[in-house]
Formats: structure tokens, sequence, C-alpha cells
């Protein structure tokens, strides 16, 4: 016999992403940390038993770096809301392929019209030697795999000069030397051009459960 | 149609928590209550709910078409002159729009009133669609309804075609304010189904939207091409990136036209095209007097009953505060909710596309029904 009954109602109702299943754990759990050496100069680095020509080579990688990924403001004023006064600098034009133009062509560089933080230390990622201060069999066999983490430039916020931050505002360490971080976390992207939040101040000025109805 | 009390499922708070129902209960309120349900004739629902709803919902695109040519209706609307071009331009690409909800009061017989259209950000999805839905199919397999209860949910089915055919751009943004659980509640449920459907449903908080050159984009900076914000238009079109929503190749869910239907302002202008349809409720724009005996008054821009005002037929005056007092006001004769021991019921009829597409009821003990008003599952039974 047919059912020829016609309903009112929906014929399923499931759900698949509201309903967590079993299984769907986040992804990257289980990635391990690595040992990386953070400094505020290549002199402080050196004088942690690194050798100088290693520490020299970070540090200018981390440089070079910095105008790429450094966050840009569009204002001194919010920059410098975040970093502190007299802690931002004006950046860069970045070409189409979000590389600093070469030095031929800084001259001439026309400022981008945005500001972006003072590189405050930098990330030695791939440092092989310890000079004279052998490292722990783990920390040897951790570098012999060598690390996933660029040399990068590091930041501190205007509310806490002790904390090293990368351009993407991910705490690394509190203190010059070594520290252990997880690679993912860490790796640079090209500078935020966006603007952010221009949208929800009204919700912030009504403060009420909902914005539907 | 009539109020049966009915035991709540044993254990059904654990139950929503494990579902996403995060808000179930609102401090320390029920905000979901299924210790009585609606029952409803077909007759009631397909005669005076389905069909005036789809009825009402062609008059009042059929008033779009008017007012975006009409200056002193987008003035009356209160629509910013800089966006008059944008709106104008986004009815005329026929931009088409996903879902809705109009509110009336009905009682059972007569004709339903129109209350007000929810065309921008329509919640209490989630709650109509899927855990009332449950709610009924749970009741009938325990035994704890009559066999052969139907309900007038449709919505999940509807909205699950609407995503497959409305081509949308990919992947497809959500958006909603970060603090709020119920936003978030309902635009997870959304996302749901458009994953259902096959579209690339991605999550973005509110403030989180960037803008590069005037062009929306996510957190990685690339390009949002289709957007669904549970954020009122006419919020946007006051904030820091409202020049971008003109400016953005974006496809946005529910499109900029849609600030016309939720604006209160509508319902005068229904009222003025339609003037003595059984559904509409008398309105017009308010001059400020005194409210007489029998009048509700209403901010063009308003939600969950939010500074809103009323004085009854015999003269008794009730006034809701709220954060909307910033725009100008309609006033609509007054179409008391009825009442079902002594709760207050409102109903509210979905529309997705073109389509009825369901109810909910809302109850309070107040005749303005609020944010926190209790949600009752309802069926159909004759």
């Amino acid at each position: 016999m047919t059912n020829t009954k016609t309903f009112k109602r929906s014929k399923t109702a499931r759900l698949i992403m509201m309903v967590p299943a079993a299984g769907l754990v986040l992804a990257g759990c289980g990635e391990k940390p690595v040992e990386v050496q953070v400094f505020n100069s290549p002199d402080e680095c050196a004088a942690y038993y690194n050798p100088p020509a290693e520490c020299k080579a970070a540090f200018d990688d981390a440089k070079a770096l910095h105008p790429q990924v450094a966050p840009r403001y569009a204002s001194k004023q919010e920059c410098e809301t975040d970093f502190g006064n007299g802690q931002c600098e004006t950046a860069p034009v970045l070409a189409a392929n979000n590389t600093v133009p070469t030095e031929q062509t800084q001259q001439s560089q026309q400022s981008s019209g945005f500001f972006m933080p003072m590189m405050m230390g930098f990330m030695a990622g791939q440092m092989l030697n310890r000079g004279g201060m052998a490292g722990a069999p783990q920390q040897q066999a951790a570098a012999a795999n060598r690390s996933p983490v660029p040399n990068q430039p590091l930041y501190k916020s205007r509310d806490d000069r002790s904390t090293f931050r990368t351009a993407t505002n991910t705490a690394v360490a509190n203190q010059p030397g070594s520290t252990s971080i997880r690679p993912s976390a860490v790796q640079p992207k090209p500078a935020s051009m966006a603007r952010r939040g221009g949208f929800g101040a009204q919700a912030a000025k009504r403060n009420v459960g909902s914005y539907g109805g | 149609m009539k109020r049966v009390n009915s035991t709540p499922r044993p254990g059904w708070q654990a139950f929503a928590q494990s579902v996403g129902f995060n808000f179930h209960t609102f401090d320390g309120e029920p905000y979901w209550d299924e210790s009585a349900y609606y029952q409803f004739s077909l007759q009631q629902i397909e005669q005076d709910l389905e069909q005036p709803t789809e009825e009402l919902h062609q008059m009042a695109l059929d008033l779009v078409d008017d007012i975006v040519n009409n200056e002193q209706m987008l003035q009356q609307l209160a629509i910013p002159r800089q966006f008059w071009d944008a709106v104008r331009s986004s009815w005329q690409n026929q931009q088409p729009h996903l879902y809705g909800r109009m509110d009336f009061s009905y009682n059972g017989t007569g004709p339903a009133k129109l209350l007000e259209l929810n065309y921008d950000t329509p919640t209490s999805l989630y709650e109509t669609g899927f855990f009332q839905w449950v709610w009924l199919e749970d009741q009938l397999m325990r035994g704890e309804l009559p066999q052969g209860a139907d309900q007038f949910n449709s919505l999940q089915d509807k909205l699950q075609q609407a995503f497959s055919e409305l081509d949308l751009p990919q992947p497809f943004y959500f958006a909603s304010v970060t603090e709020s659980i119920e936003d978030k509640g309902t635009v997870d449920y959304l996302m749901d189904i458009a994953l259902q459907a096959g579209i690339n449903s991605r999550y973005i908080q509110l403030e989180q939207l960037g803008d590069i050159d005037g062009q929306l984009v996510d957190l990685e900076g690339f390009p949002i091409q289709g957007l669904f914000k549970l954020y009122p238009w006419e919020f946007m079109l006051q904030e820091d990136f409202a020049s971008t929503i003109v400016t953005s190749q974006t496809q946005f869910l529910e499109p900029l036209w849609k600030c016309l239907l939720s604006n209160k302002g509508i319902l005068p202008l229904l009222w003025q095209k339609y003037q003595g349809h059984p559904n509409l409720l008398p309105a017009f724009f308010d001059d400020g007097s005194a409210l007489q005996n029998g009048w509700v008054r209403k901010p063009l821009l308003s939600r969950e009953g939010a500074n809103i005002e009323l004085v009854t037929s015999d003269g008794k005056a009730l006034k809701q505060d709220g954060p909307y007092n910033d725009s100008g006001y309609i006033r609509q004769a007054l179409a008391p909710l009825p009442q079902f021991n002594g709760n207050y019921a409102l109903i509210g009829s979905w529309v997705v596309a073109d389509s009825a597409a369901g109810i909910c009821i809302r109850e309070d003990n107040s005749l303005i029904t609020k944010d926190s008003s209790r949600f009752l599952p309802h069926i159909i039974l004759d």
C-alpha cells in the first residue's frame, strides 16, 4: 500500500557539523615542539655561546623579512596604541609579489602610507652549532632534524615589554635564550594589509543578547 | 488551536547540549519549554497561516519594487541617501534572498494579523527547524503524542533545497557577532545545512571581517565573494565599513534590499497599498502624538520587542525599554496576542525562498514578546 499522506514537516532533519562525531579531533595536536632561540640583538645572541657569524646571519634574515611580515596600520597612532610611543616606523610599499623592492629601487621608494612596529628582536630557528655550550643530547637530536622554523623578526607590545611576539602576535618567550615552540604557530605570513573591525560597533554599543529577531 | 500540557522528555537538556542547543535556558529561565505544546487543525495551518504567509510575502515583494523607485518612501524608511542606489540595484539585479519570518497575532479563528516582518536577521531558526522537529519525532516514538500528529515545519528541507539552488559563490562565509551564543547557534545551523547541500562553508566572526581596497576579505586576506551575515543592515550602513558594502564584490545573504522589509516602516506602506486586506492591521508613520487606546508604537528599527509601547483597548499602558530609541516610529492598531492559560502566544511563520516553511510559537507573560519569551513546540492534529 502506498502512503499518499502529505506531511507538513521535513522528511529528515539531521546535523553533520553541530553534532560532534567521534574521531573528529583537532588536527595538529600531535605536532612536536621544536627548540629555537630568541634574542634582542646579534651581540646578545653571540653572548649566549652561539657563533657570531650565525647570529649575524639569522639577524639579517629576520631584518629582511621584517617589512614583509610586520603588521601594518593605517596610522602611526593606531600602531603606537599596540606597540608603544616611538616604537613604529613607516612601512615600505610592497611589490605585488609581496616582496620589498631591491636596493636599487629603494632610494626612490615611496612610503606605502602604512605604519609598522619596529623589529625588537629575532628568532633563530636554525642555529646548528651551539658554540662553546653543547646542547643536551635531545636538543642536538632536534637540531639535527633541522628546525622547520624560519629565522624571523620579533616584536614587543606596548603593554608587555618583556615578551617576544611574532608578527602574527604569537607570544614565544619572556626572556632571551632557548624556548620551545610548535612550528606551525610561528610560520611567517605576508603582512596583513586589511583593515578590520569595521563592523560590529552597533552591537558593542547596544549590548543585547542577539542581533537577530 | 489549543494549548495542551505535556510531560517533558526526561533528560532533554543534556540531549539539547549534545546537539549544539546551548541557549535552551536563558539566565536560569527556560527558553525551550516542552511542558506544553500548541495543537492546530490542518485547516487552521493551511488556510489561516500557510496561504496568508505566501500571499503577504508576495505583497511585500511587490512593494519593494515601488519603494526602490520612490524617494519619499526611502526617506520614510530612513534609508541613508548614499545607499539608495545600492539598495535599488540589489533589487533590480535580482539578488536572491534566503529566508524571513513574519509574526502573527492569531487565536485559531479569523484572519491572522501581521504584526511585523523579520526579513533581515530572523532567529529561532534552529529551534524551529531542528529541535522542534526532533521533539515531535521523539514524542511520537514514546507514544506521548497521538499517532498521526504532524507539524507545520518543512524549514530544514526547504533551507537545504534553497542552498542547493541558489548557486552561491564558494567558499561561502557565515558571520555573526562574537559574543552572541544565540546568533552563533543560528549561524552554525545554517552552515550545517549549507554543508549538507554541498556548499563549502566557512565561519568568520563579524568583527574580524577585513577590508582591502574596498573588498571584504577573510582572515588570510582572501576576498569574500559570498557572505551570510546575521547582523542588521541598518547597523552595517552606519559603521566604519559601510562604504565597503557598495564597493566589495560580495553577494550578501540577506541581500541589501531586505533592509526595506525588515524595517517597521513597511507596515504603514503595506497598509497604504493594500488597505483593508484581512491580514493587515491599520498602520501609519508616527506623528508623535499620544497613543490612543488600542494602538501600539514601534521603532522603525528594533528587535526582540525592544522599545515598544502600547495602550490596550481599555486604556492600560505597557512599555518595553530597550536600546533602539534612535530611529523614527510607526503606530499600528493593536491586535492583542491571544491568551492560553495566562500565557500570551505569538506565531512566527517562516518563509524560505518564496514558500511558507513552518511556524514557531513564542509565549510570554506580557503582551510584548521579547528575546526571553519561551519557545513552545506545536503539532497538527485533526
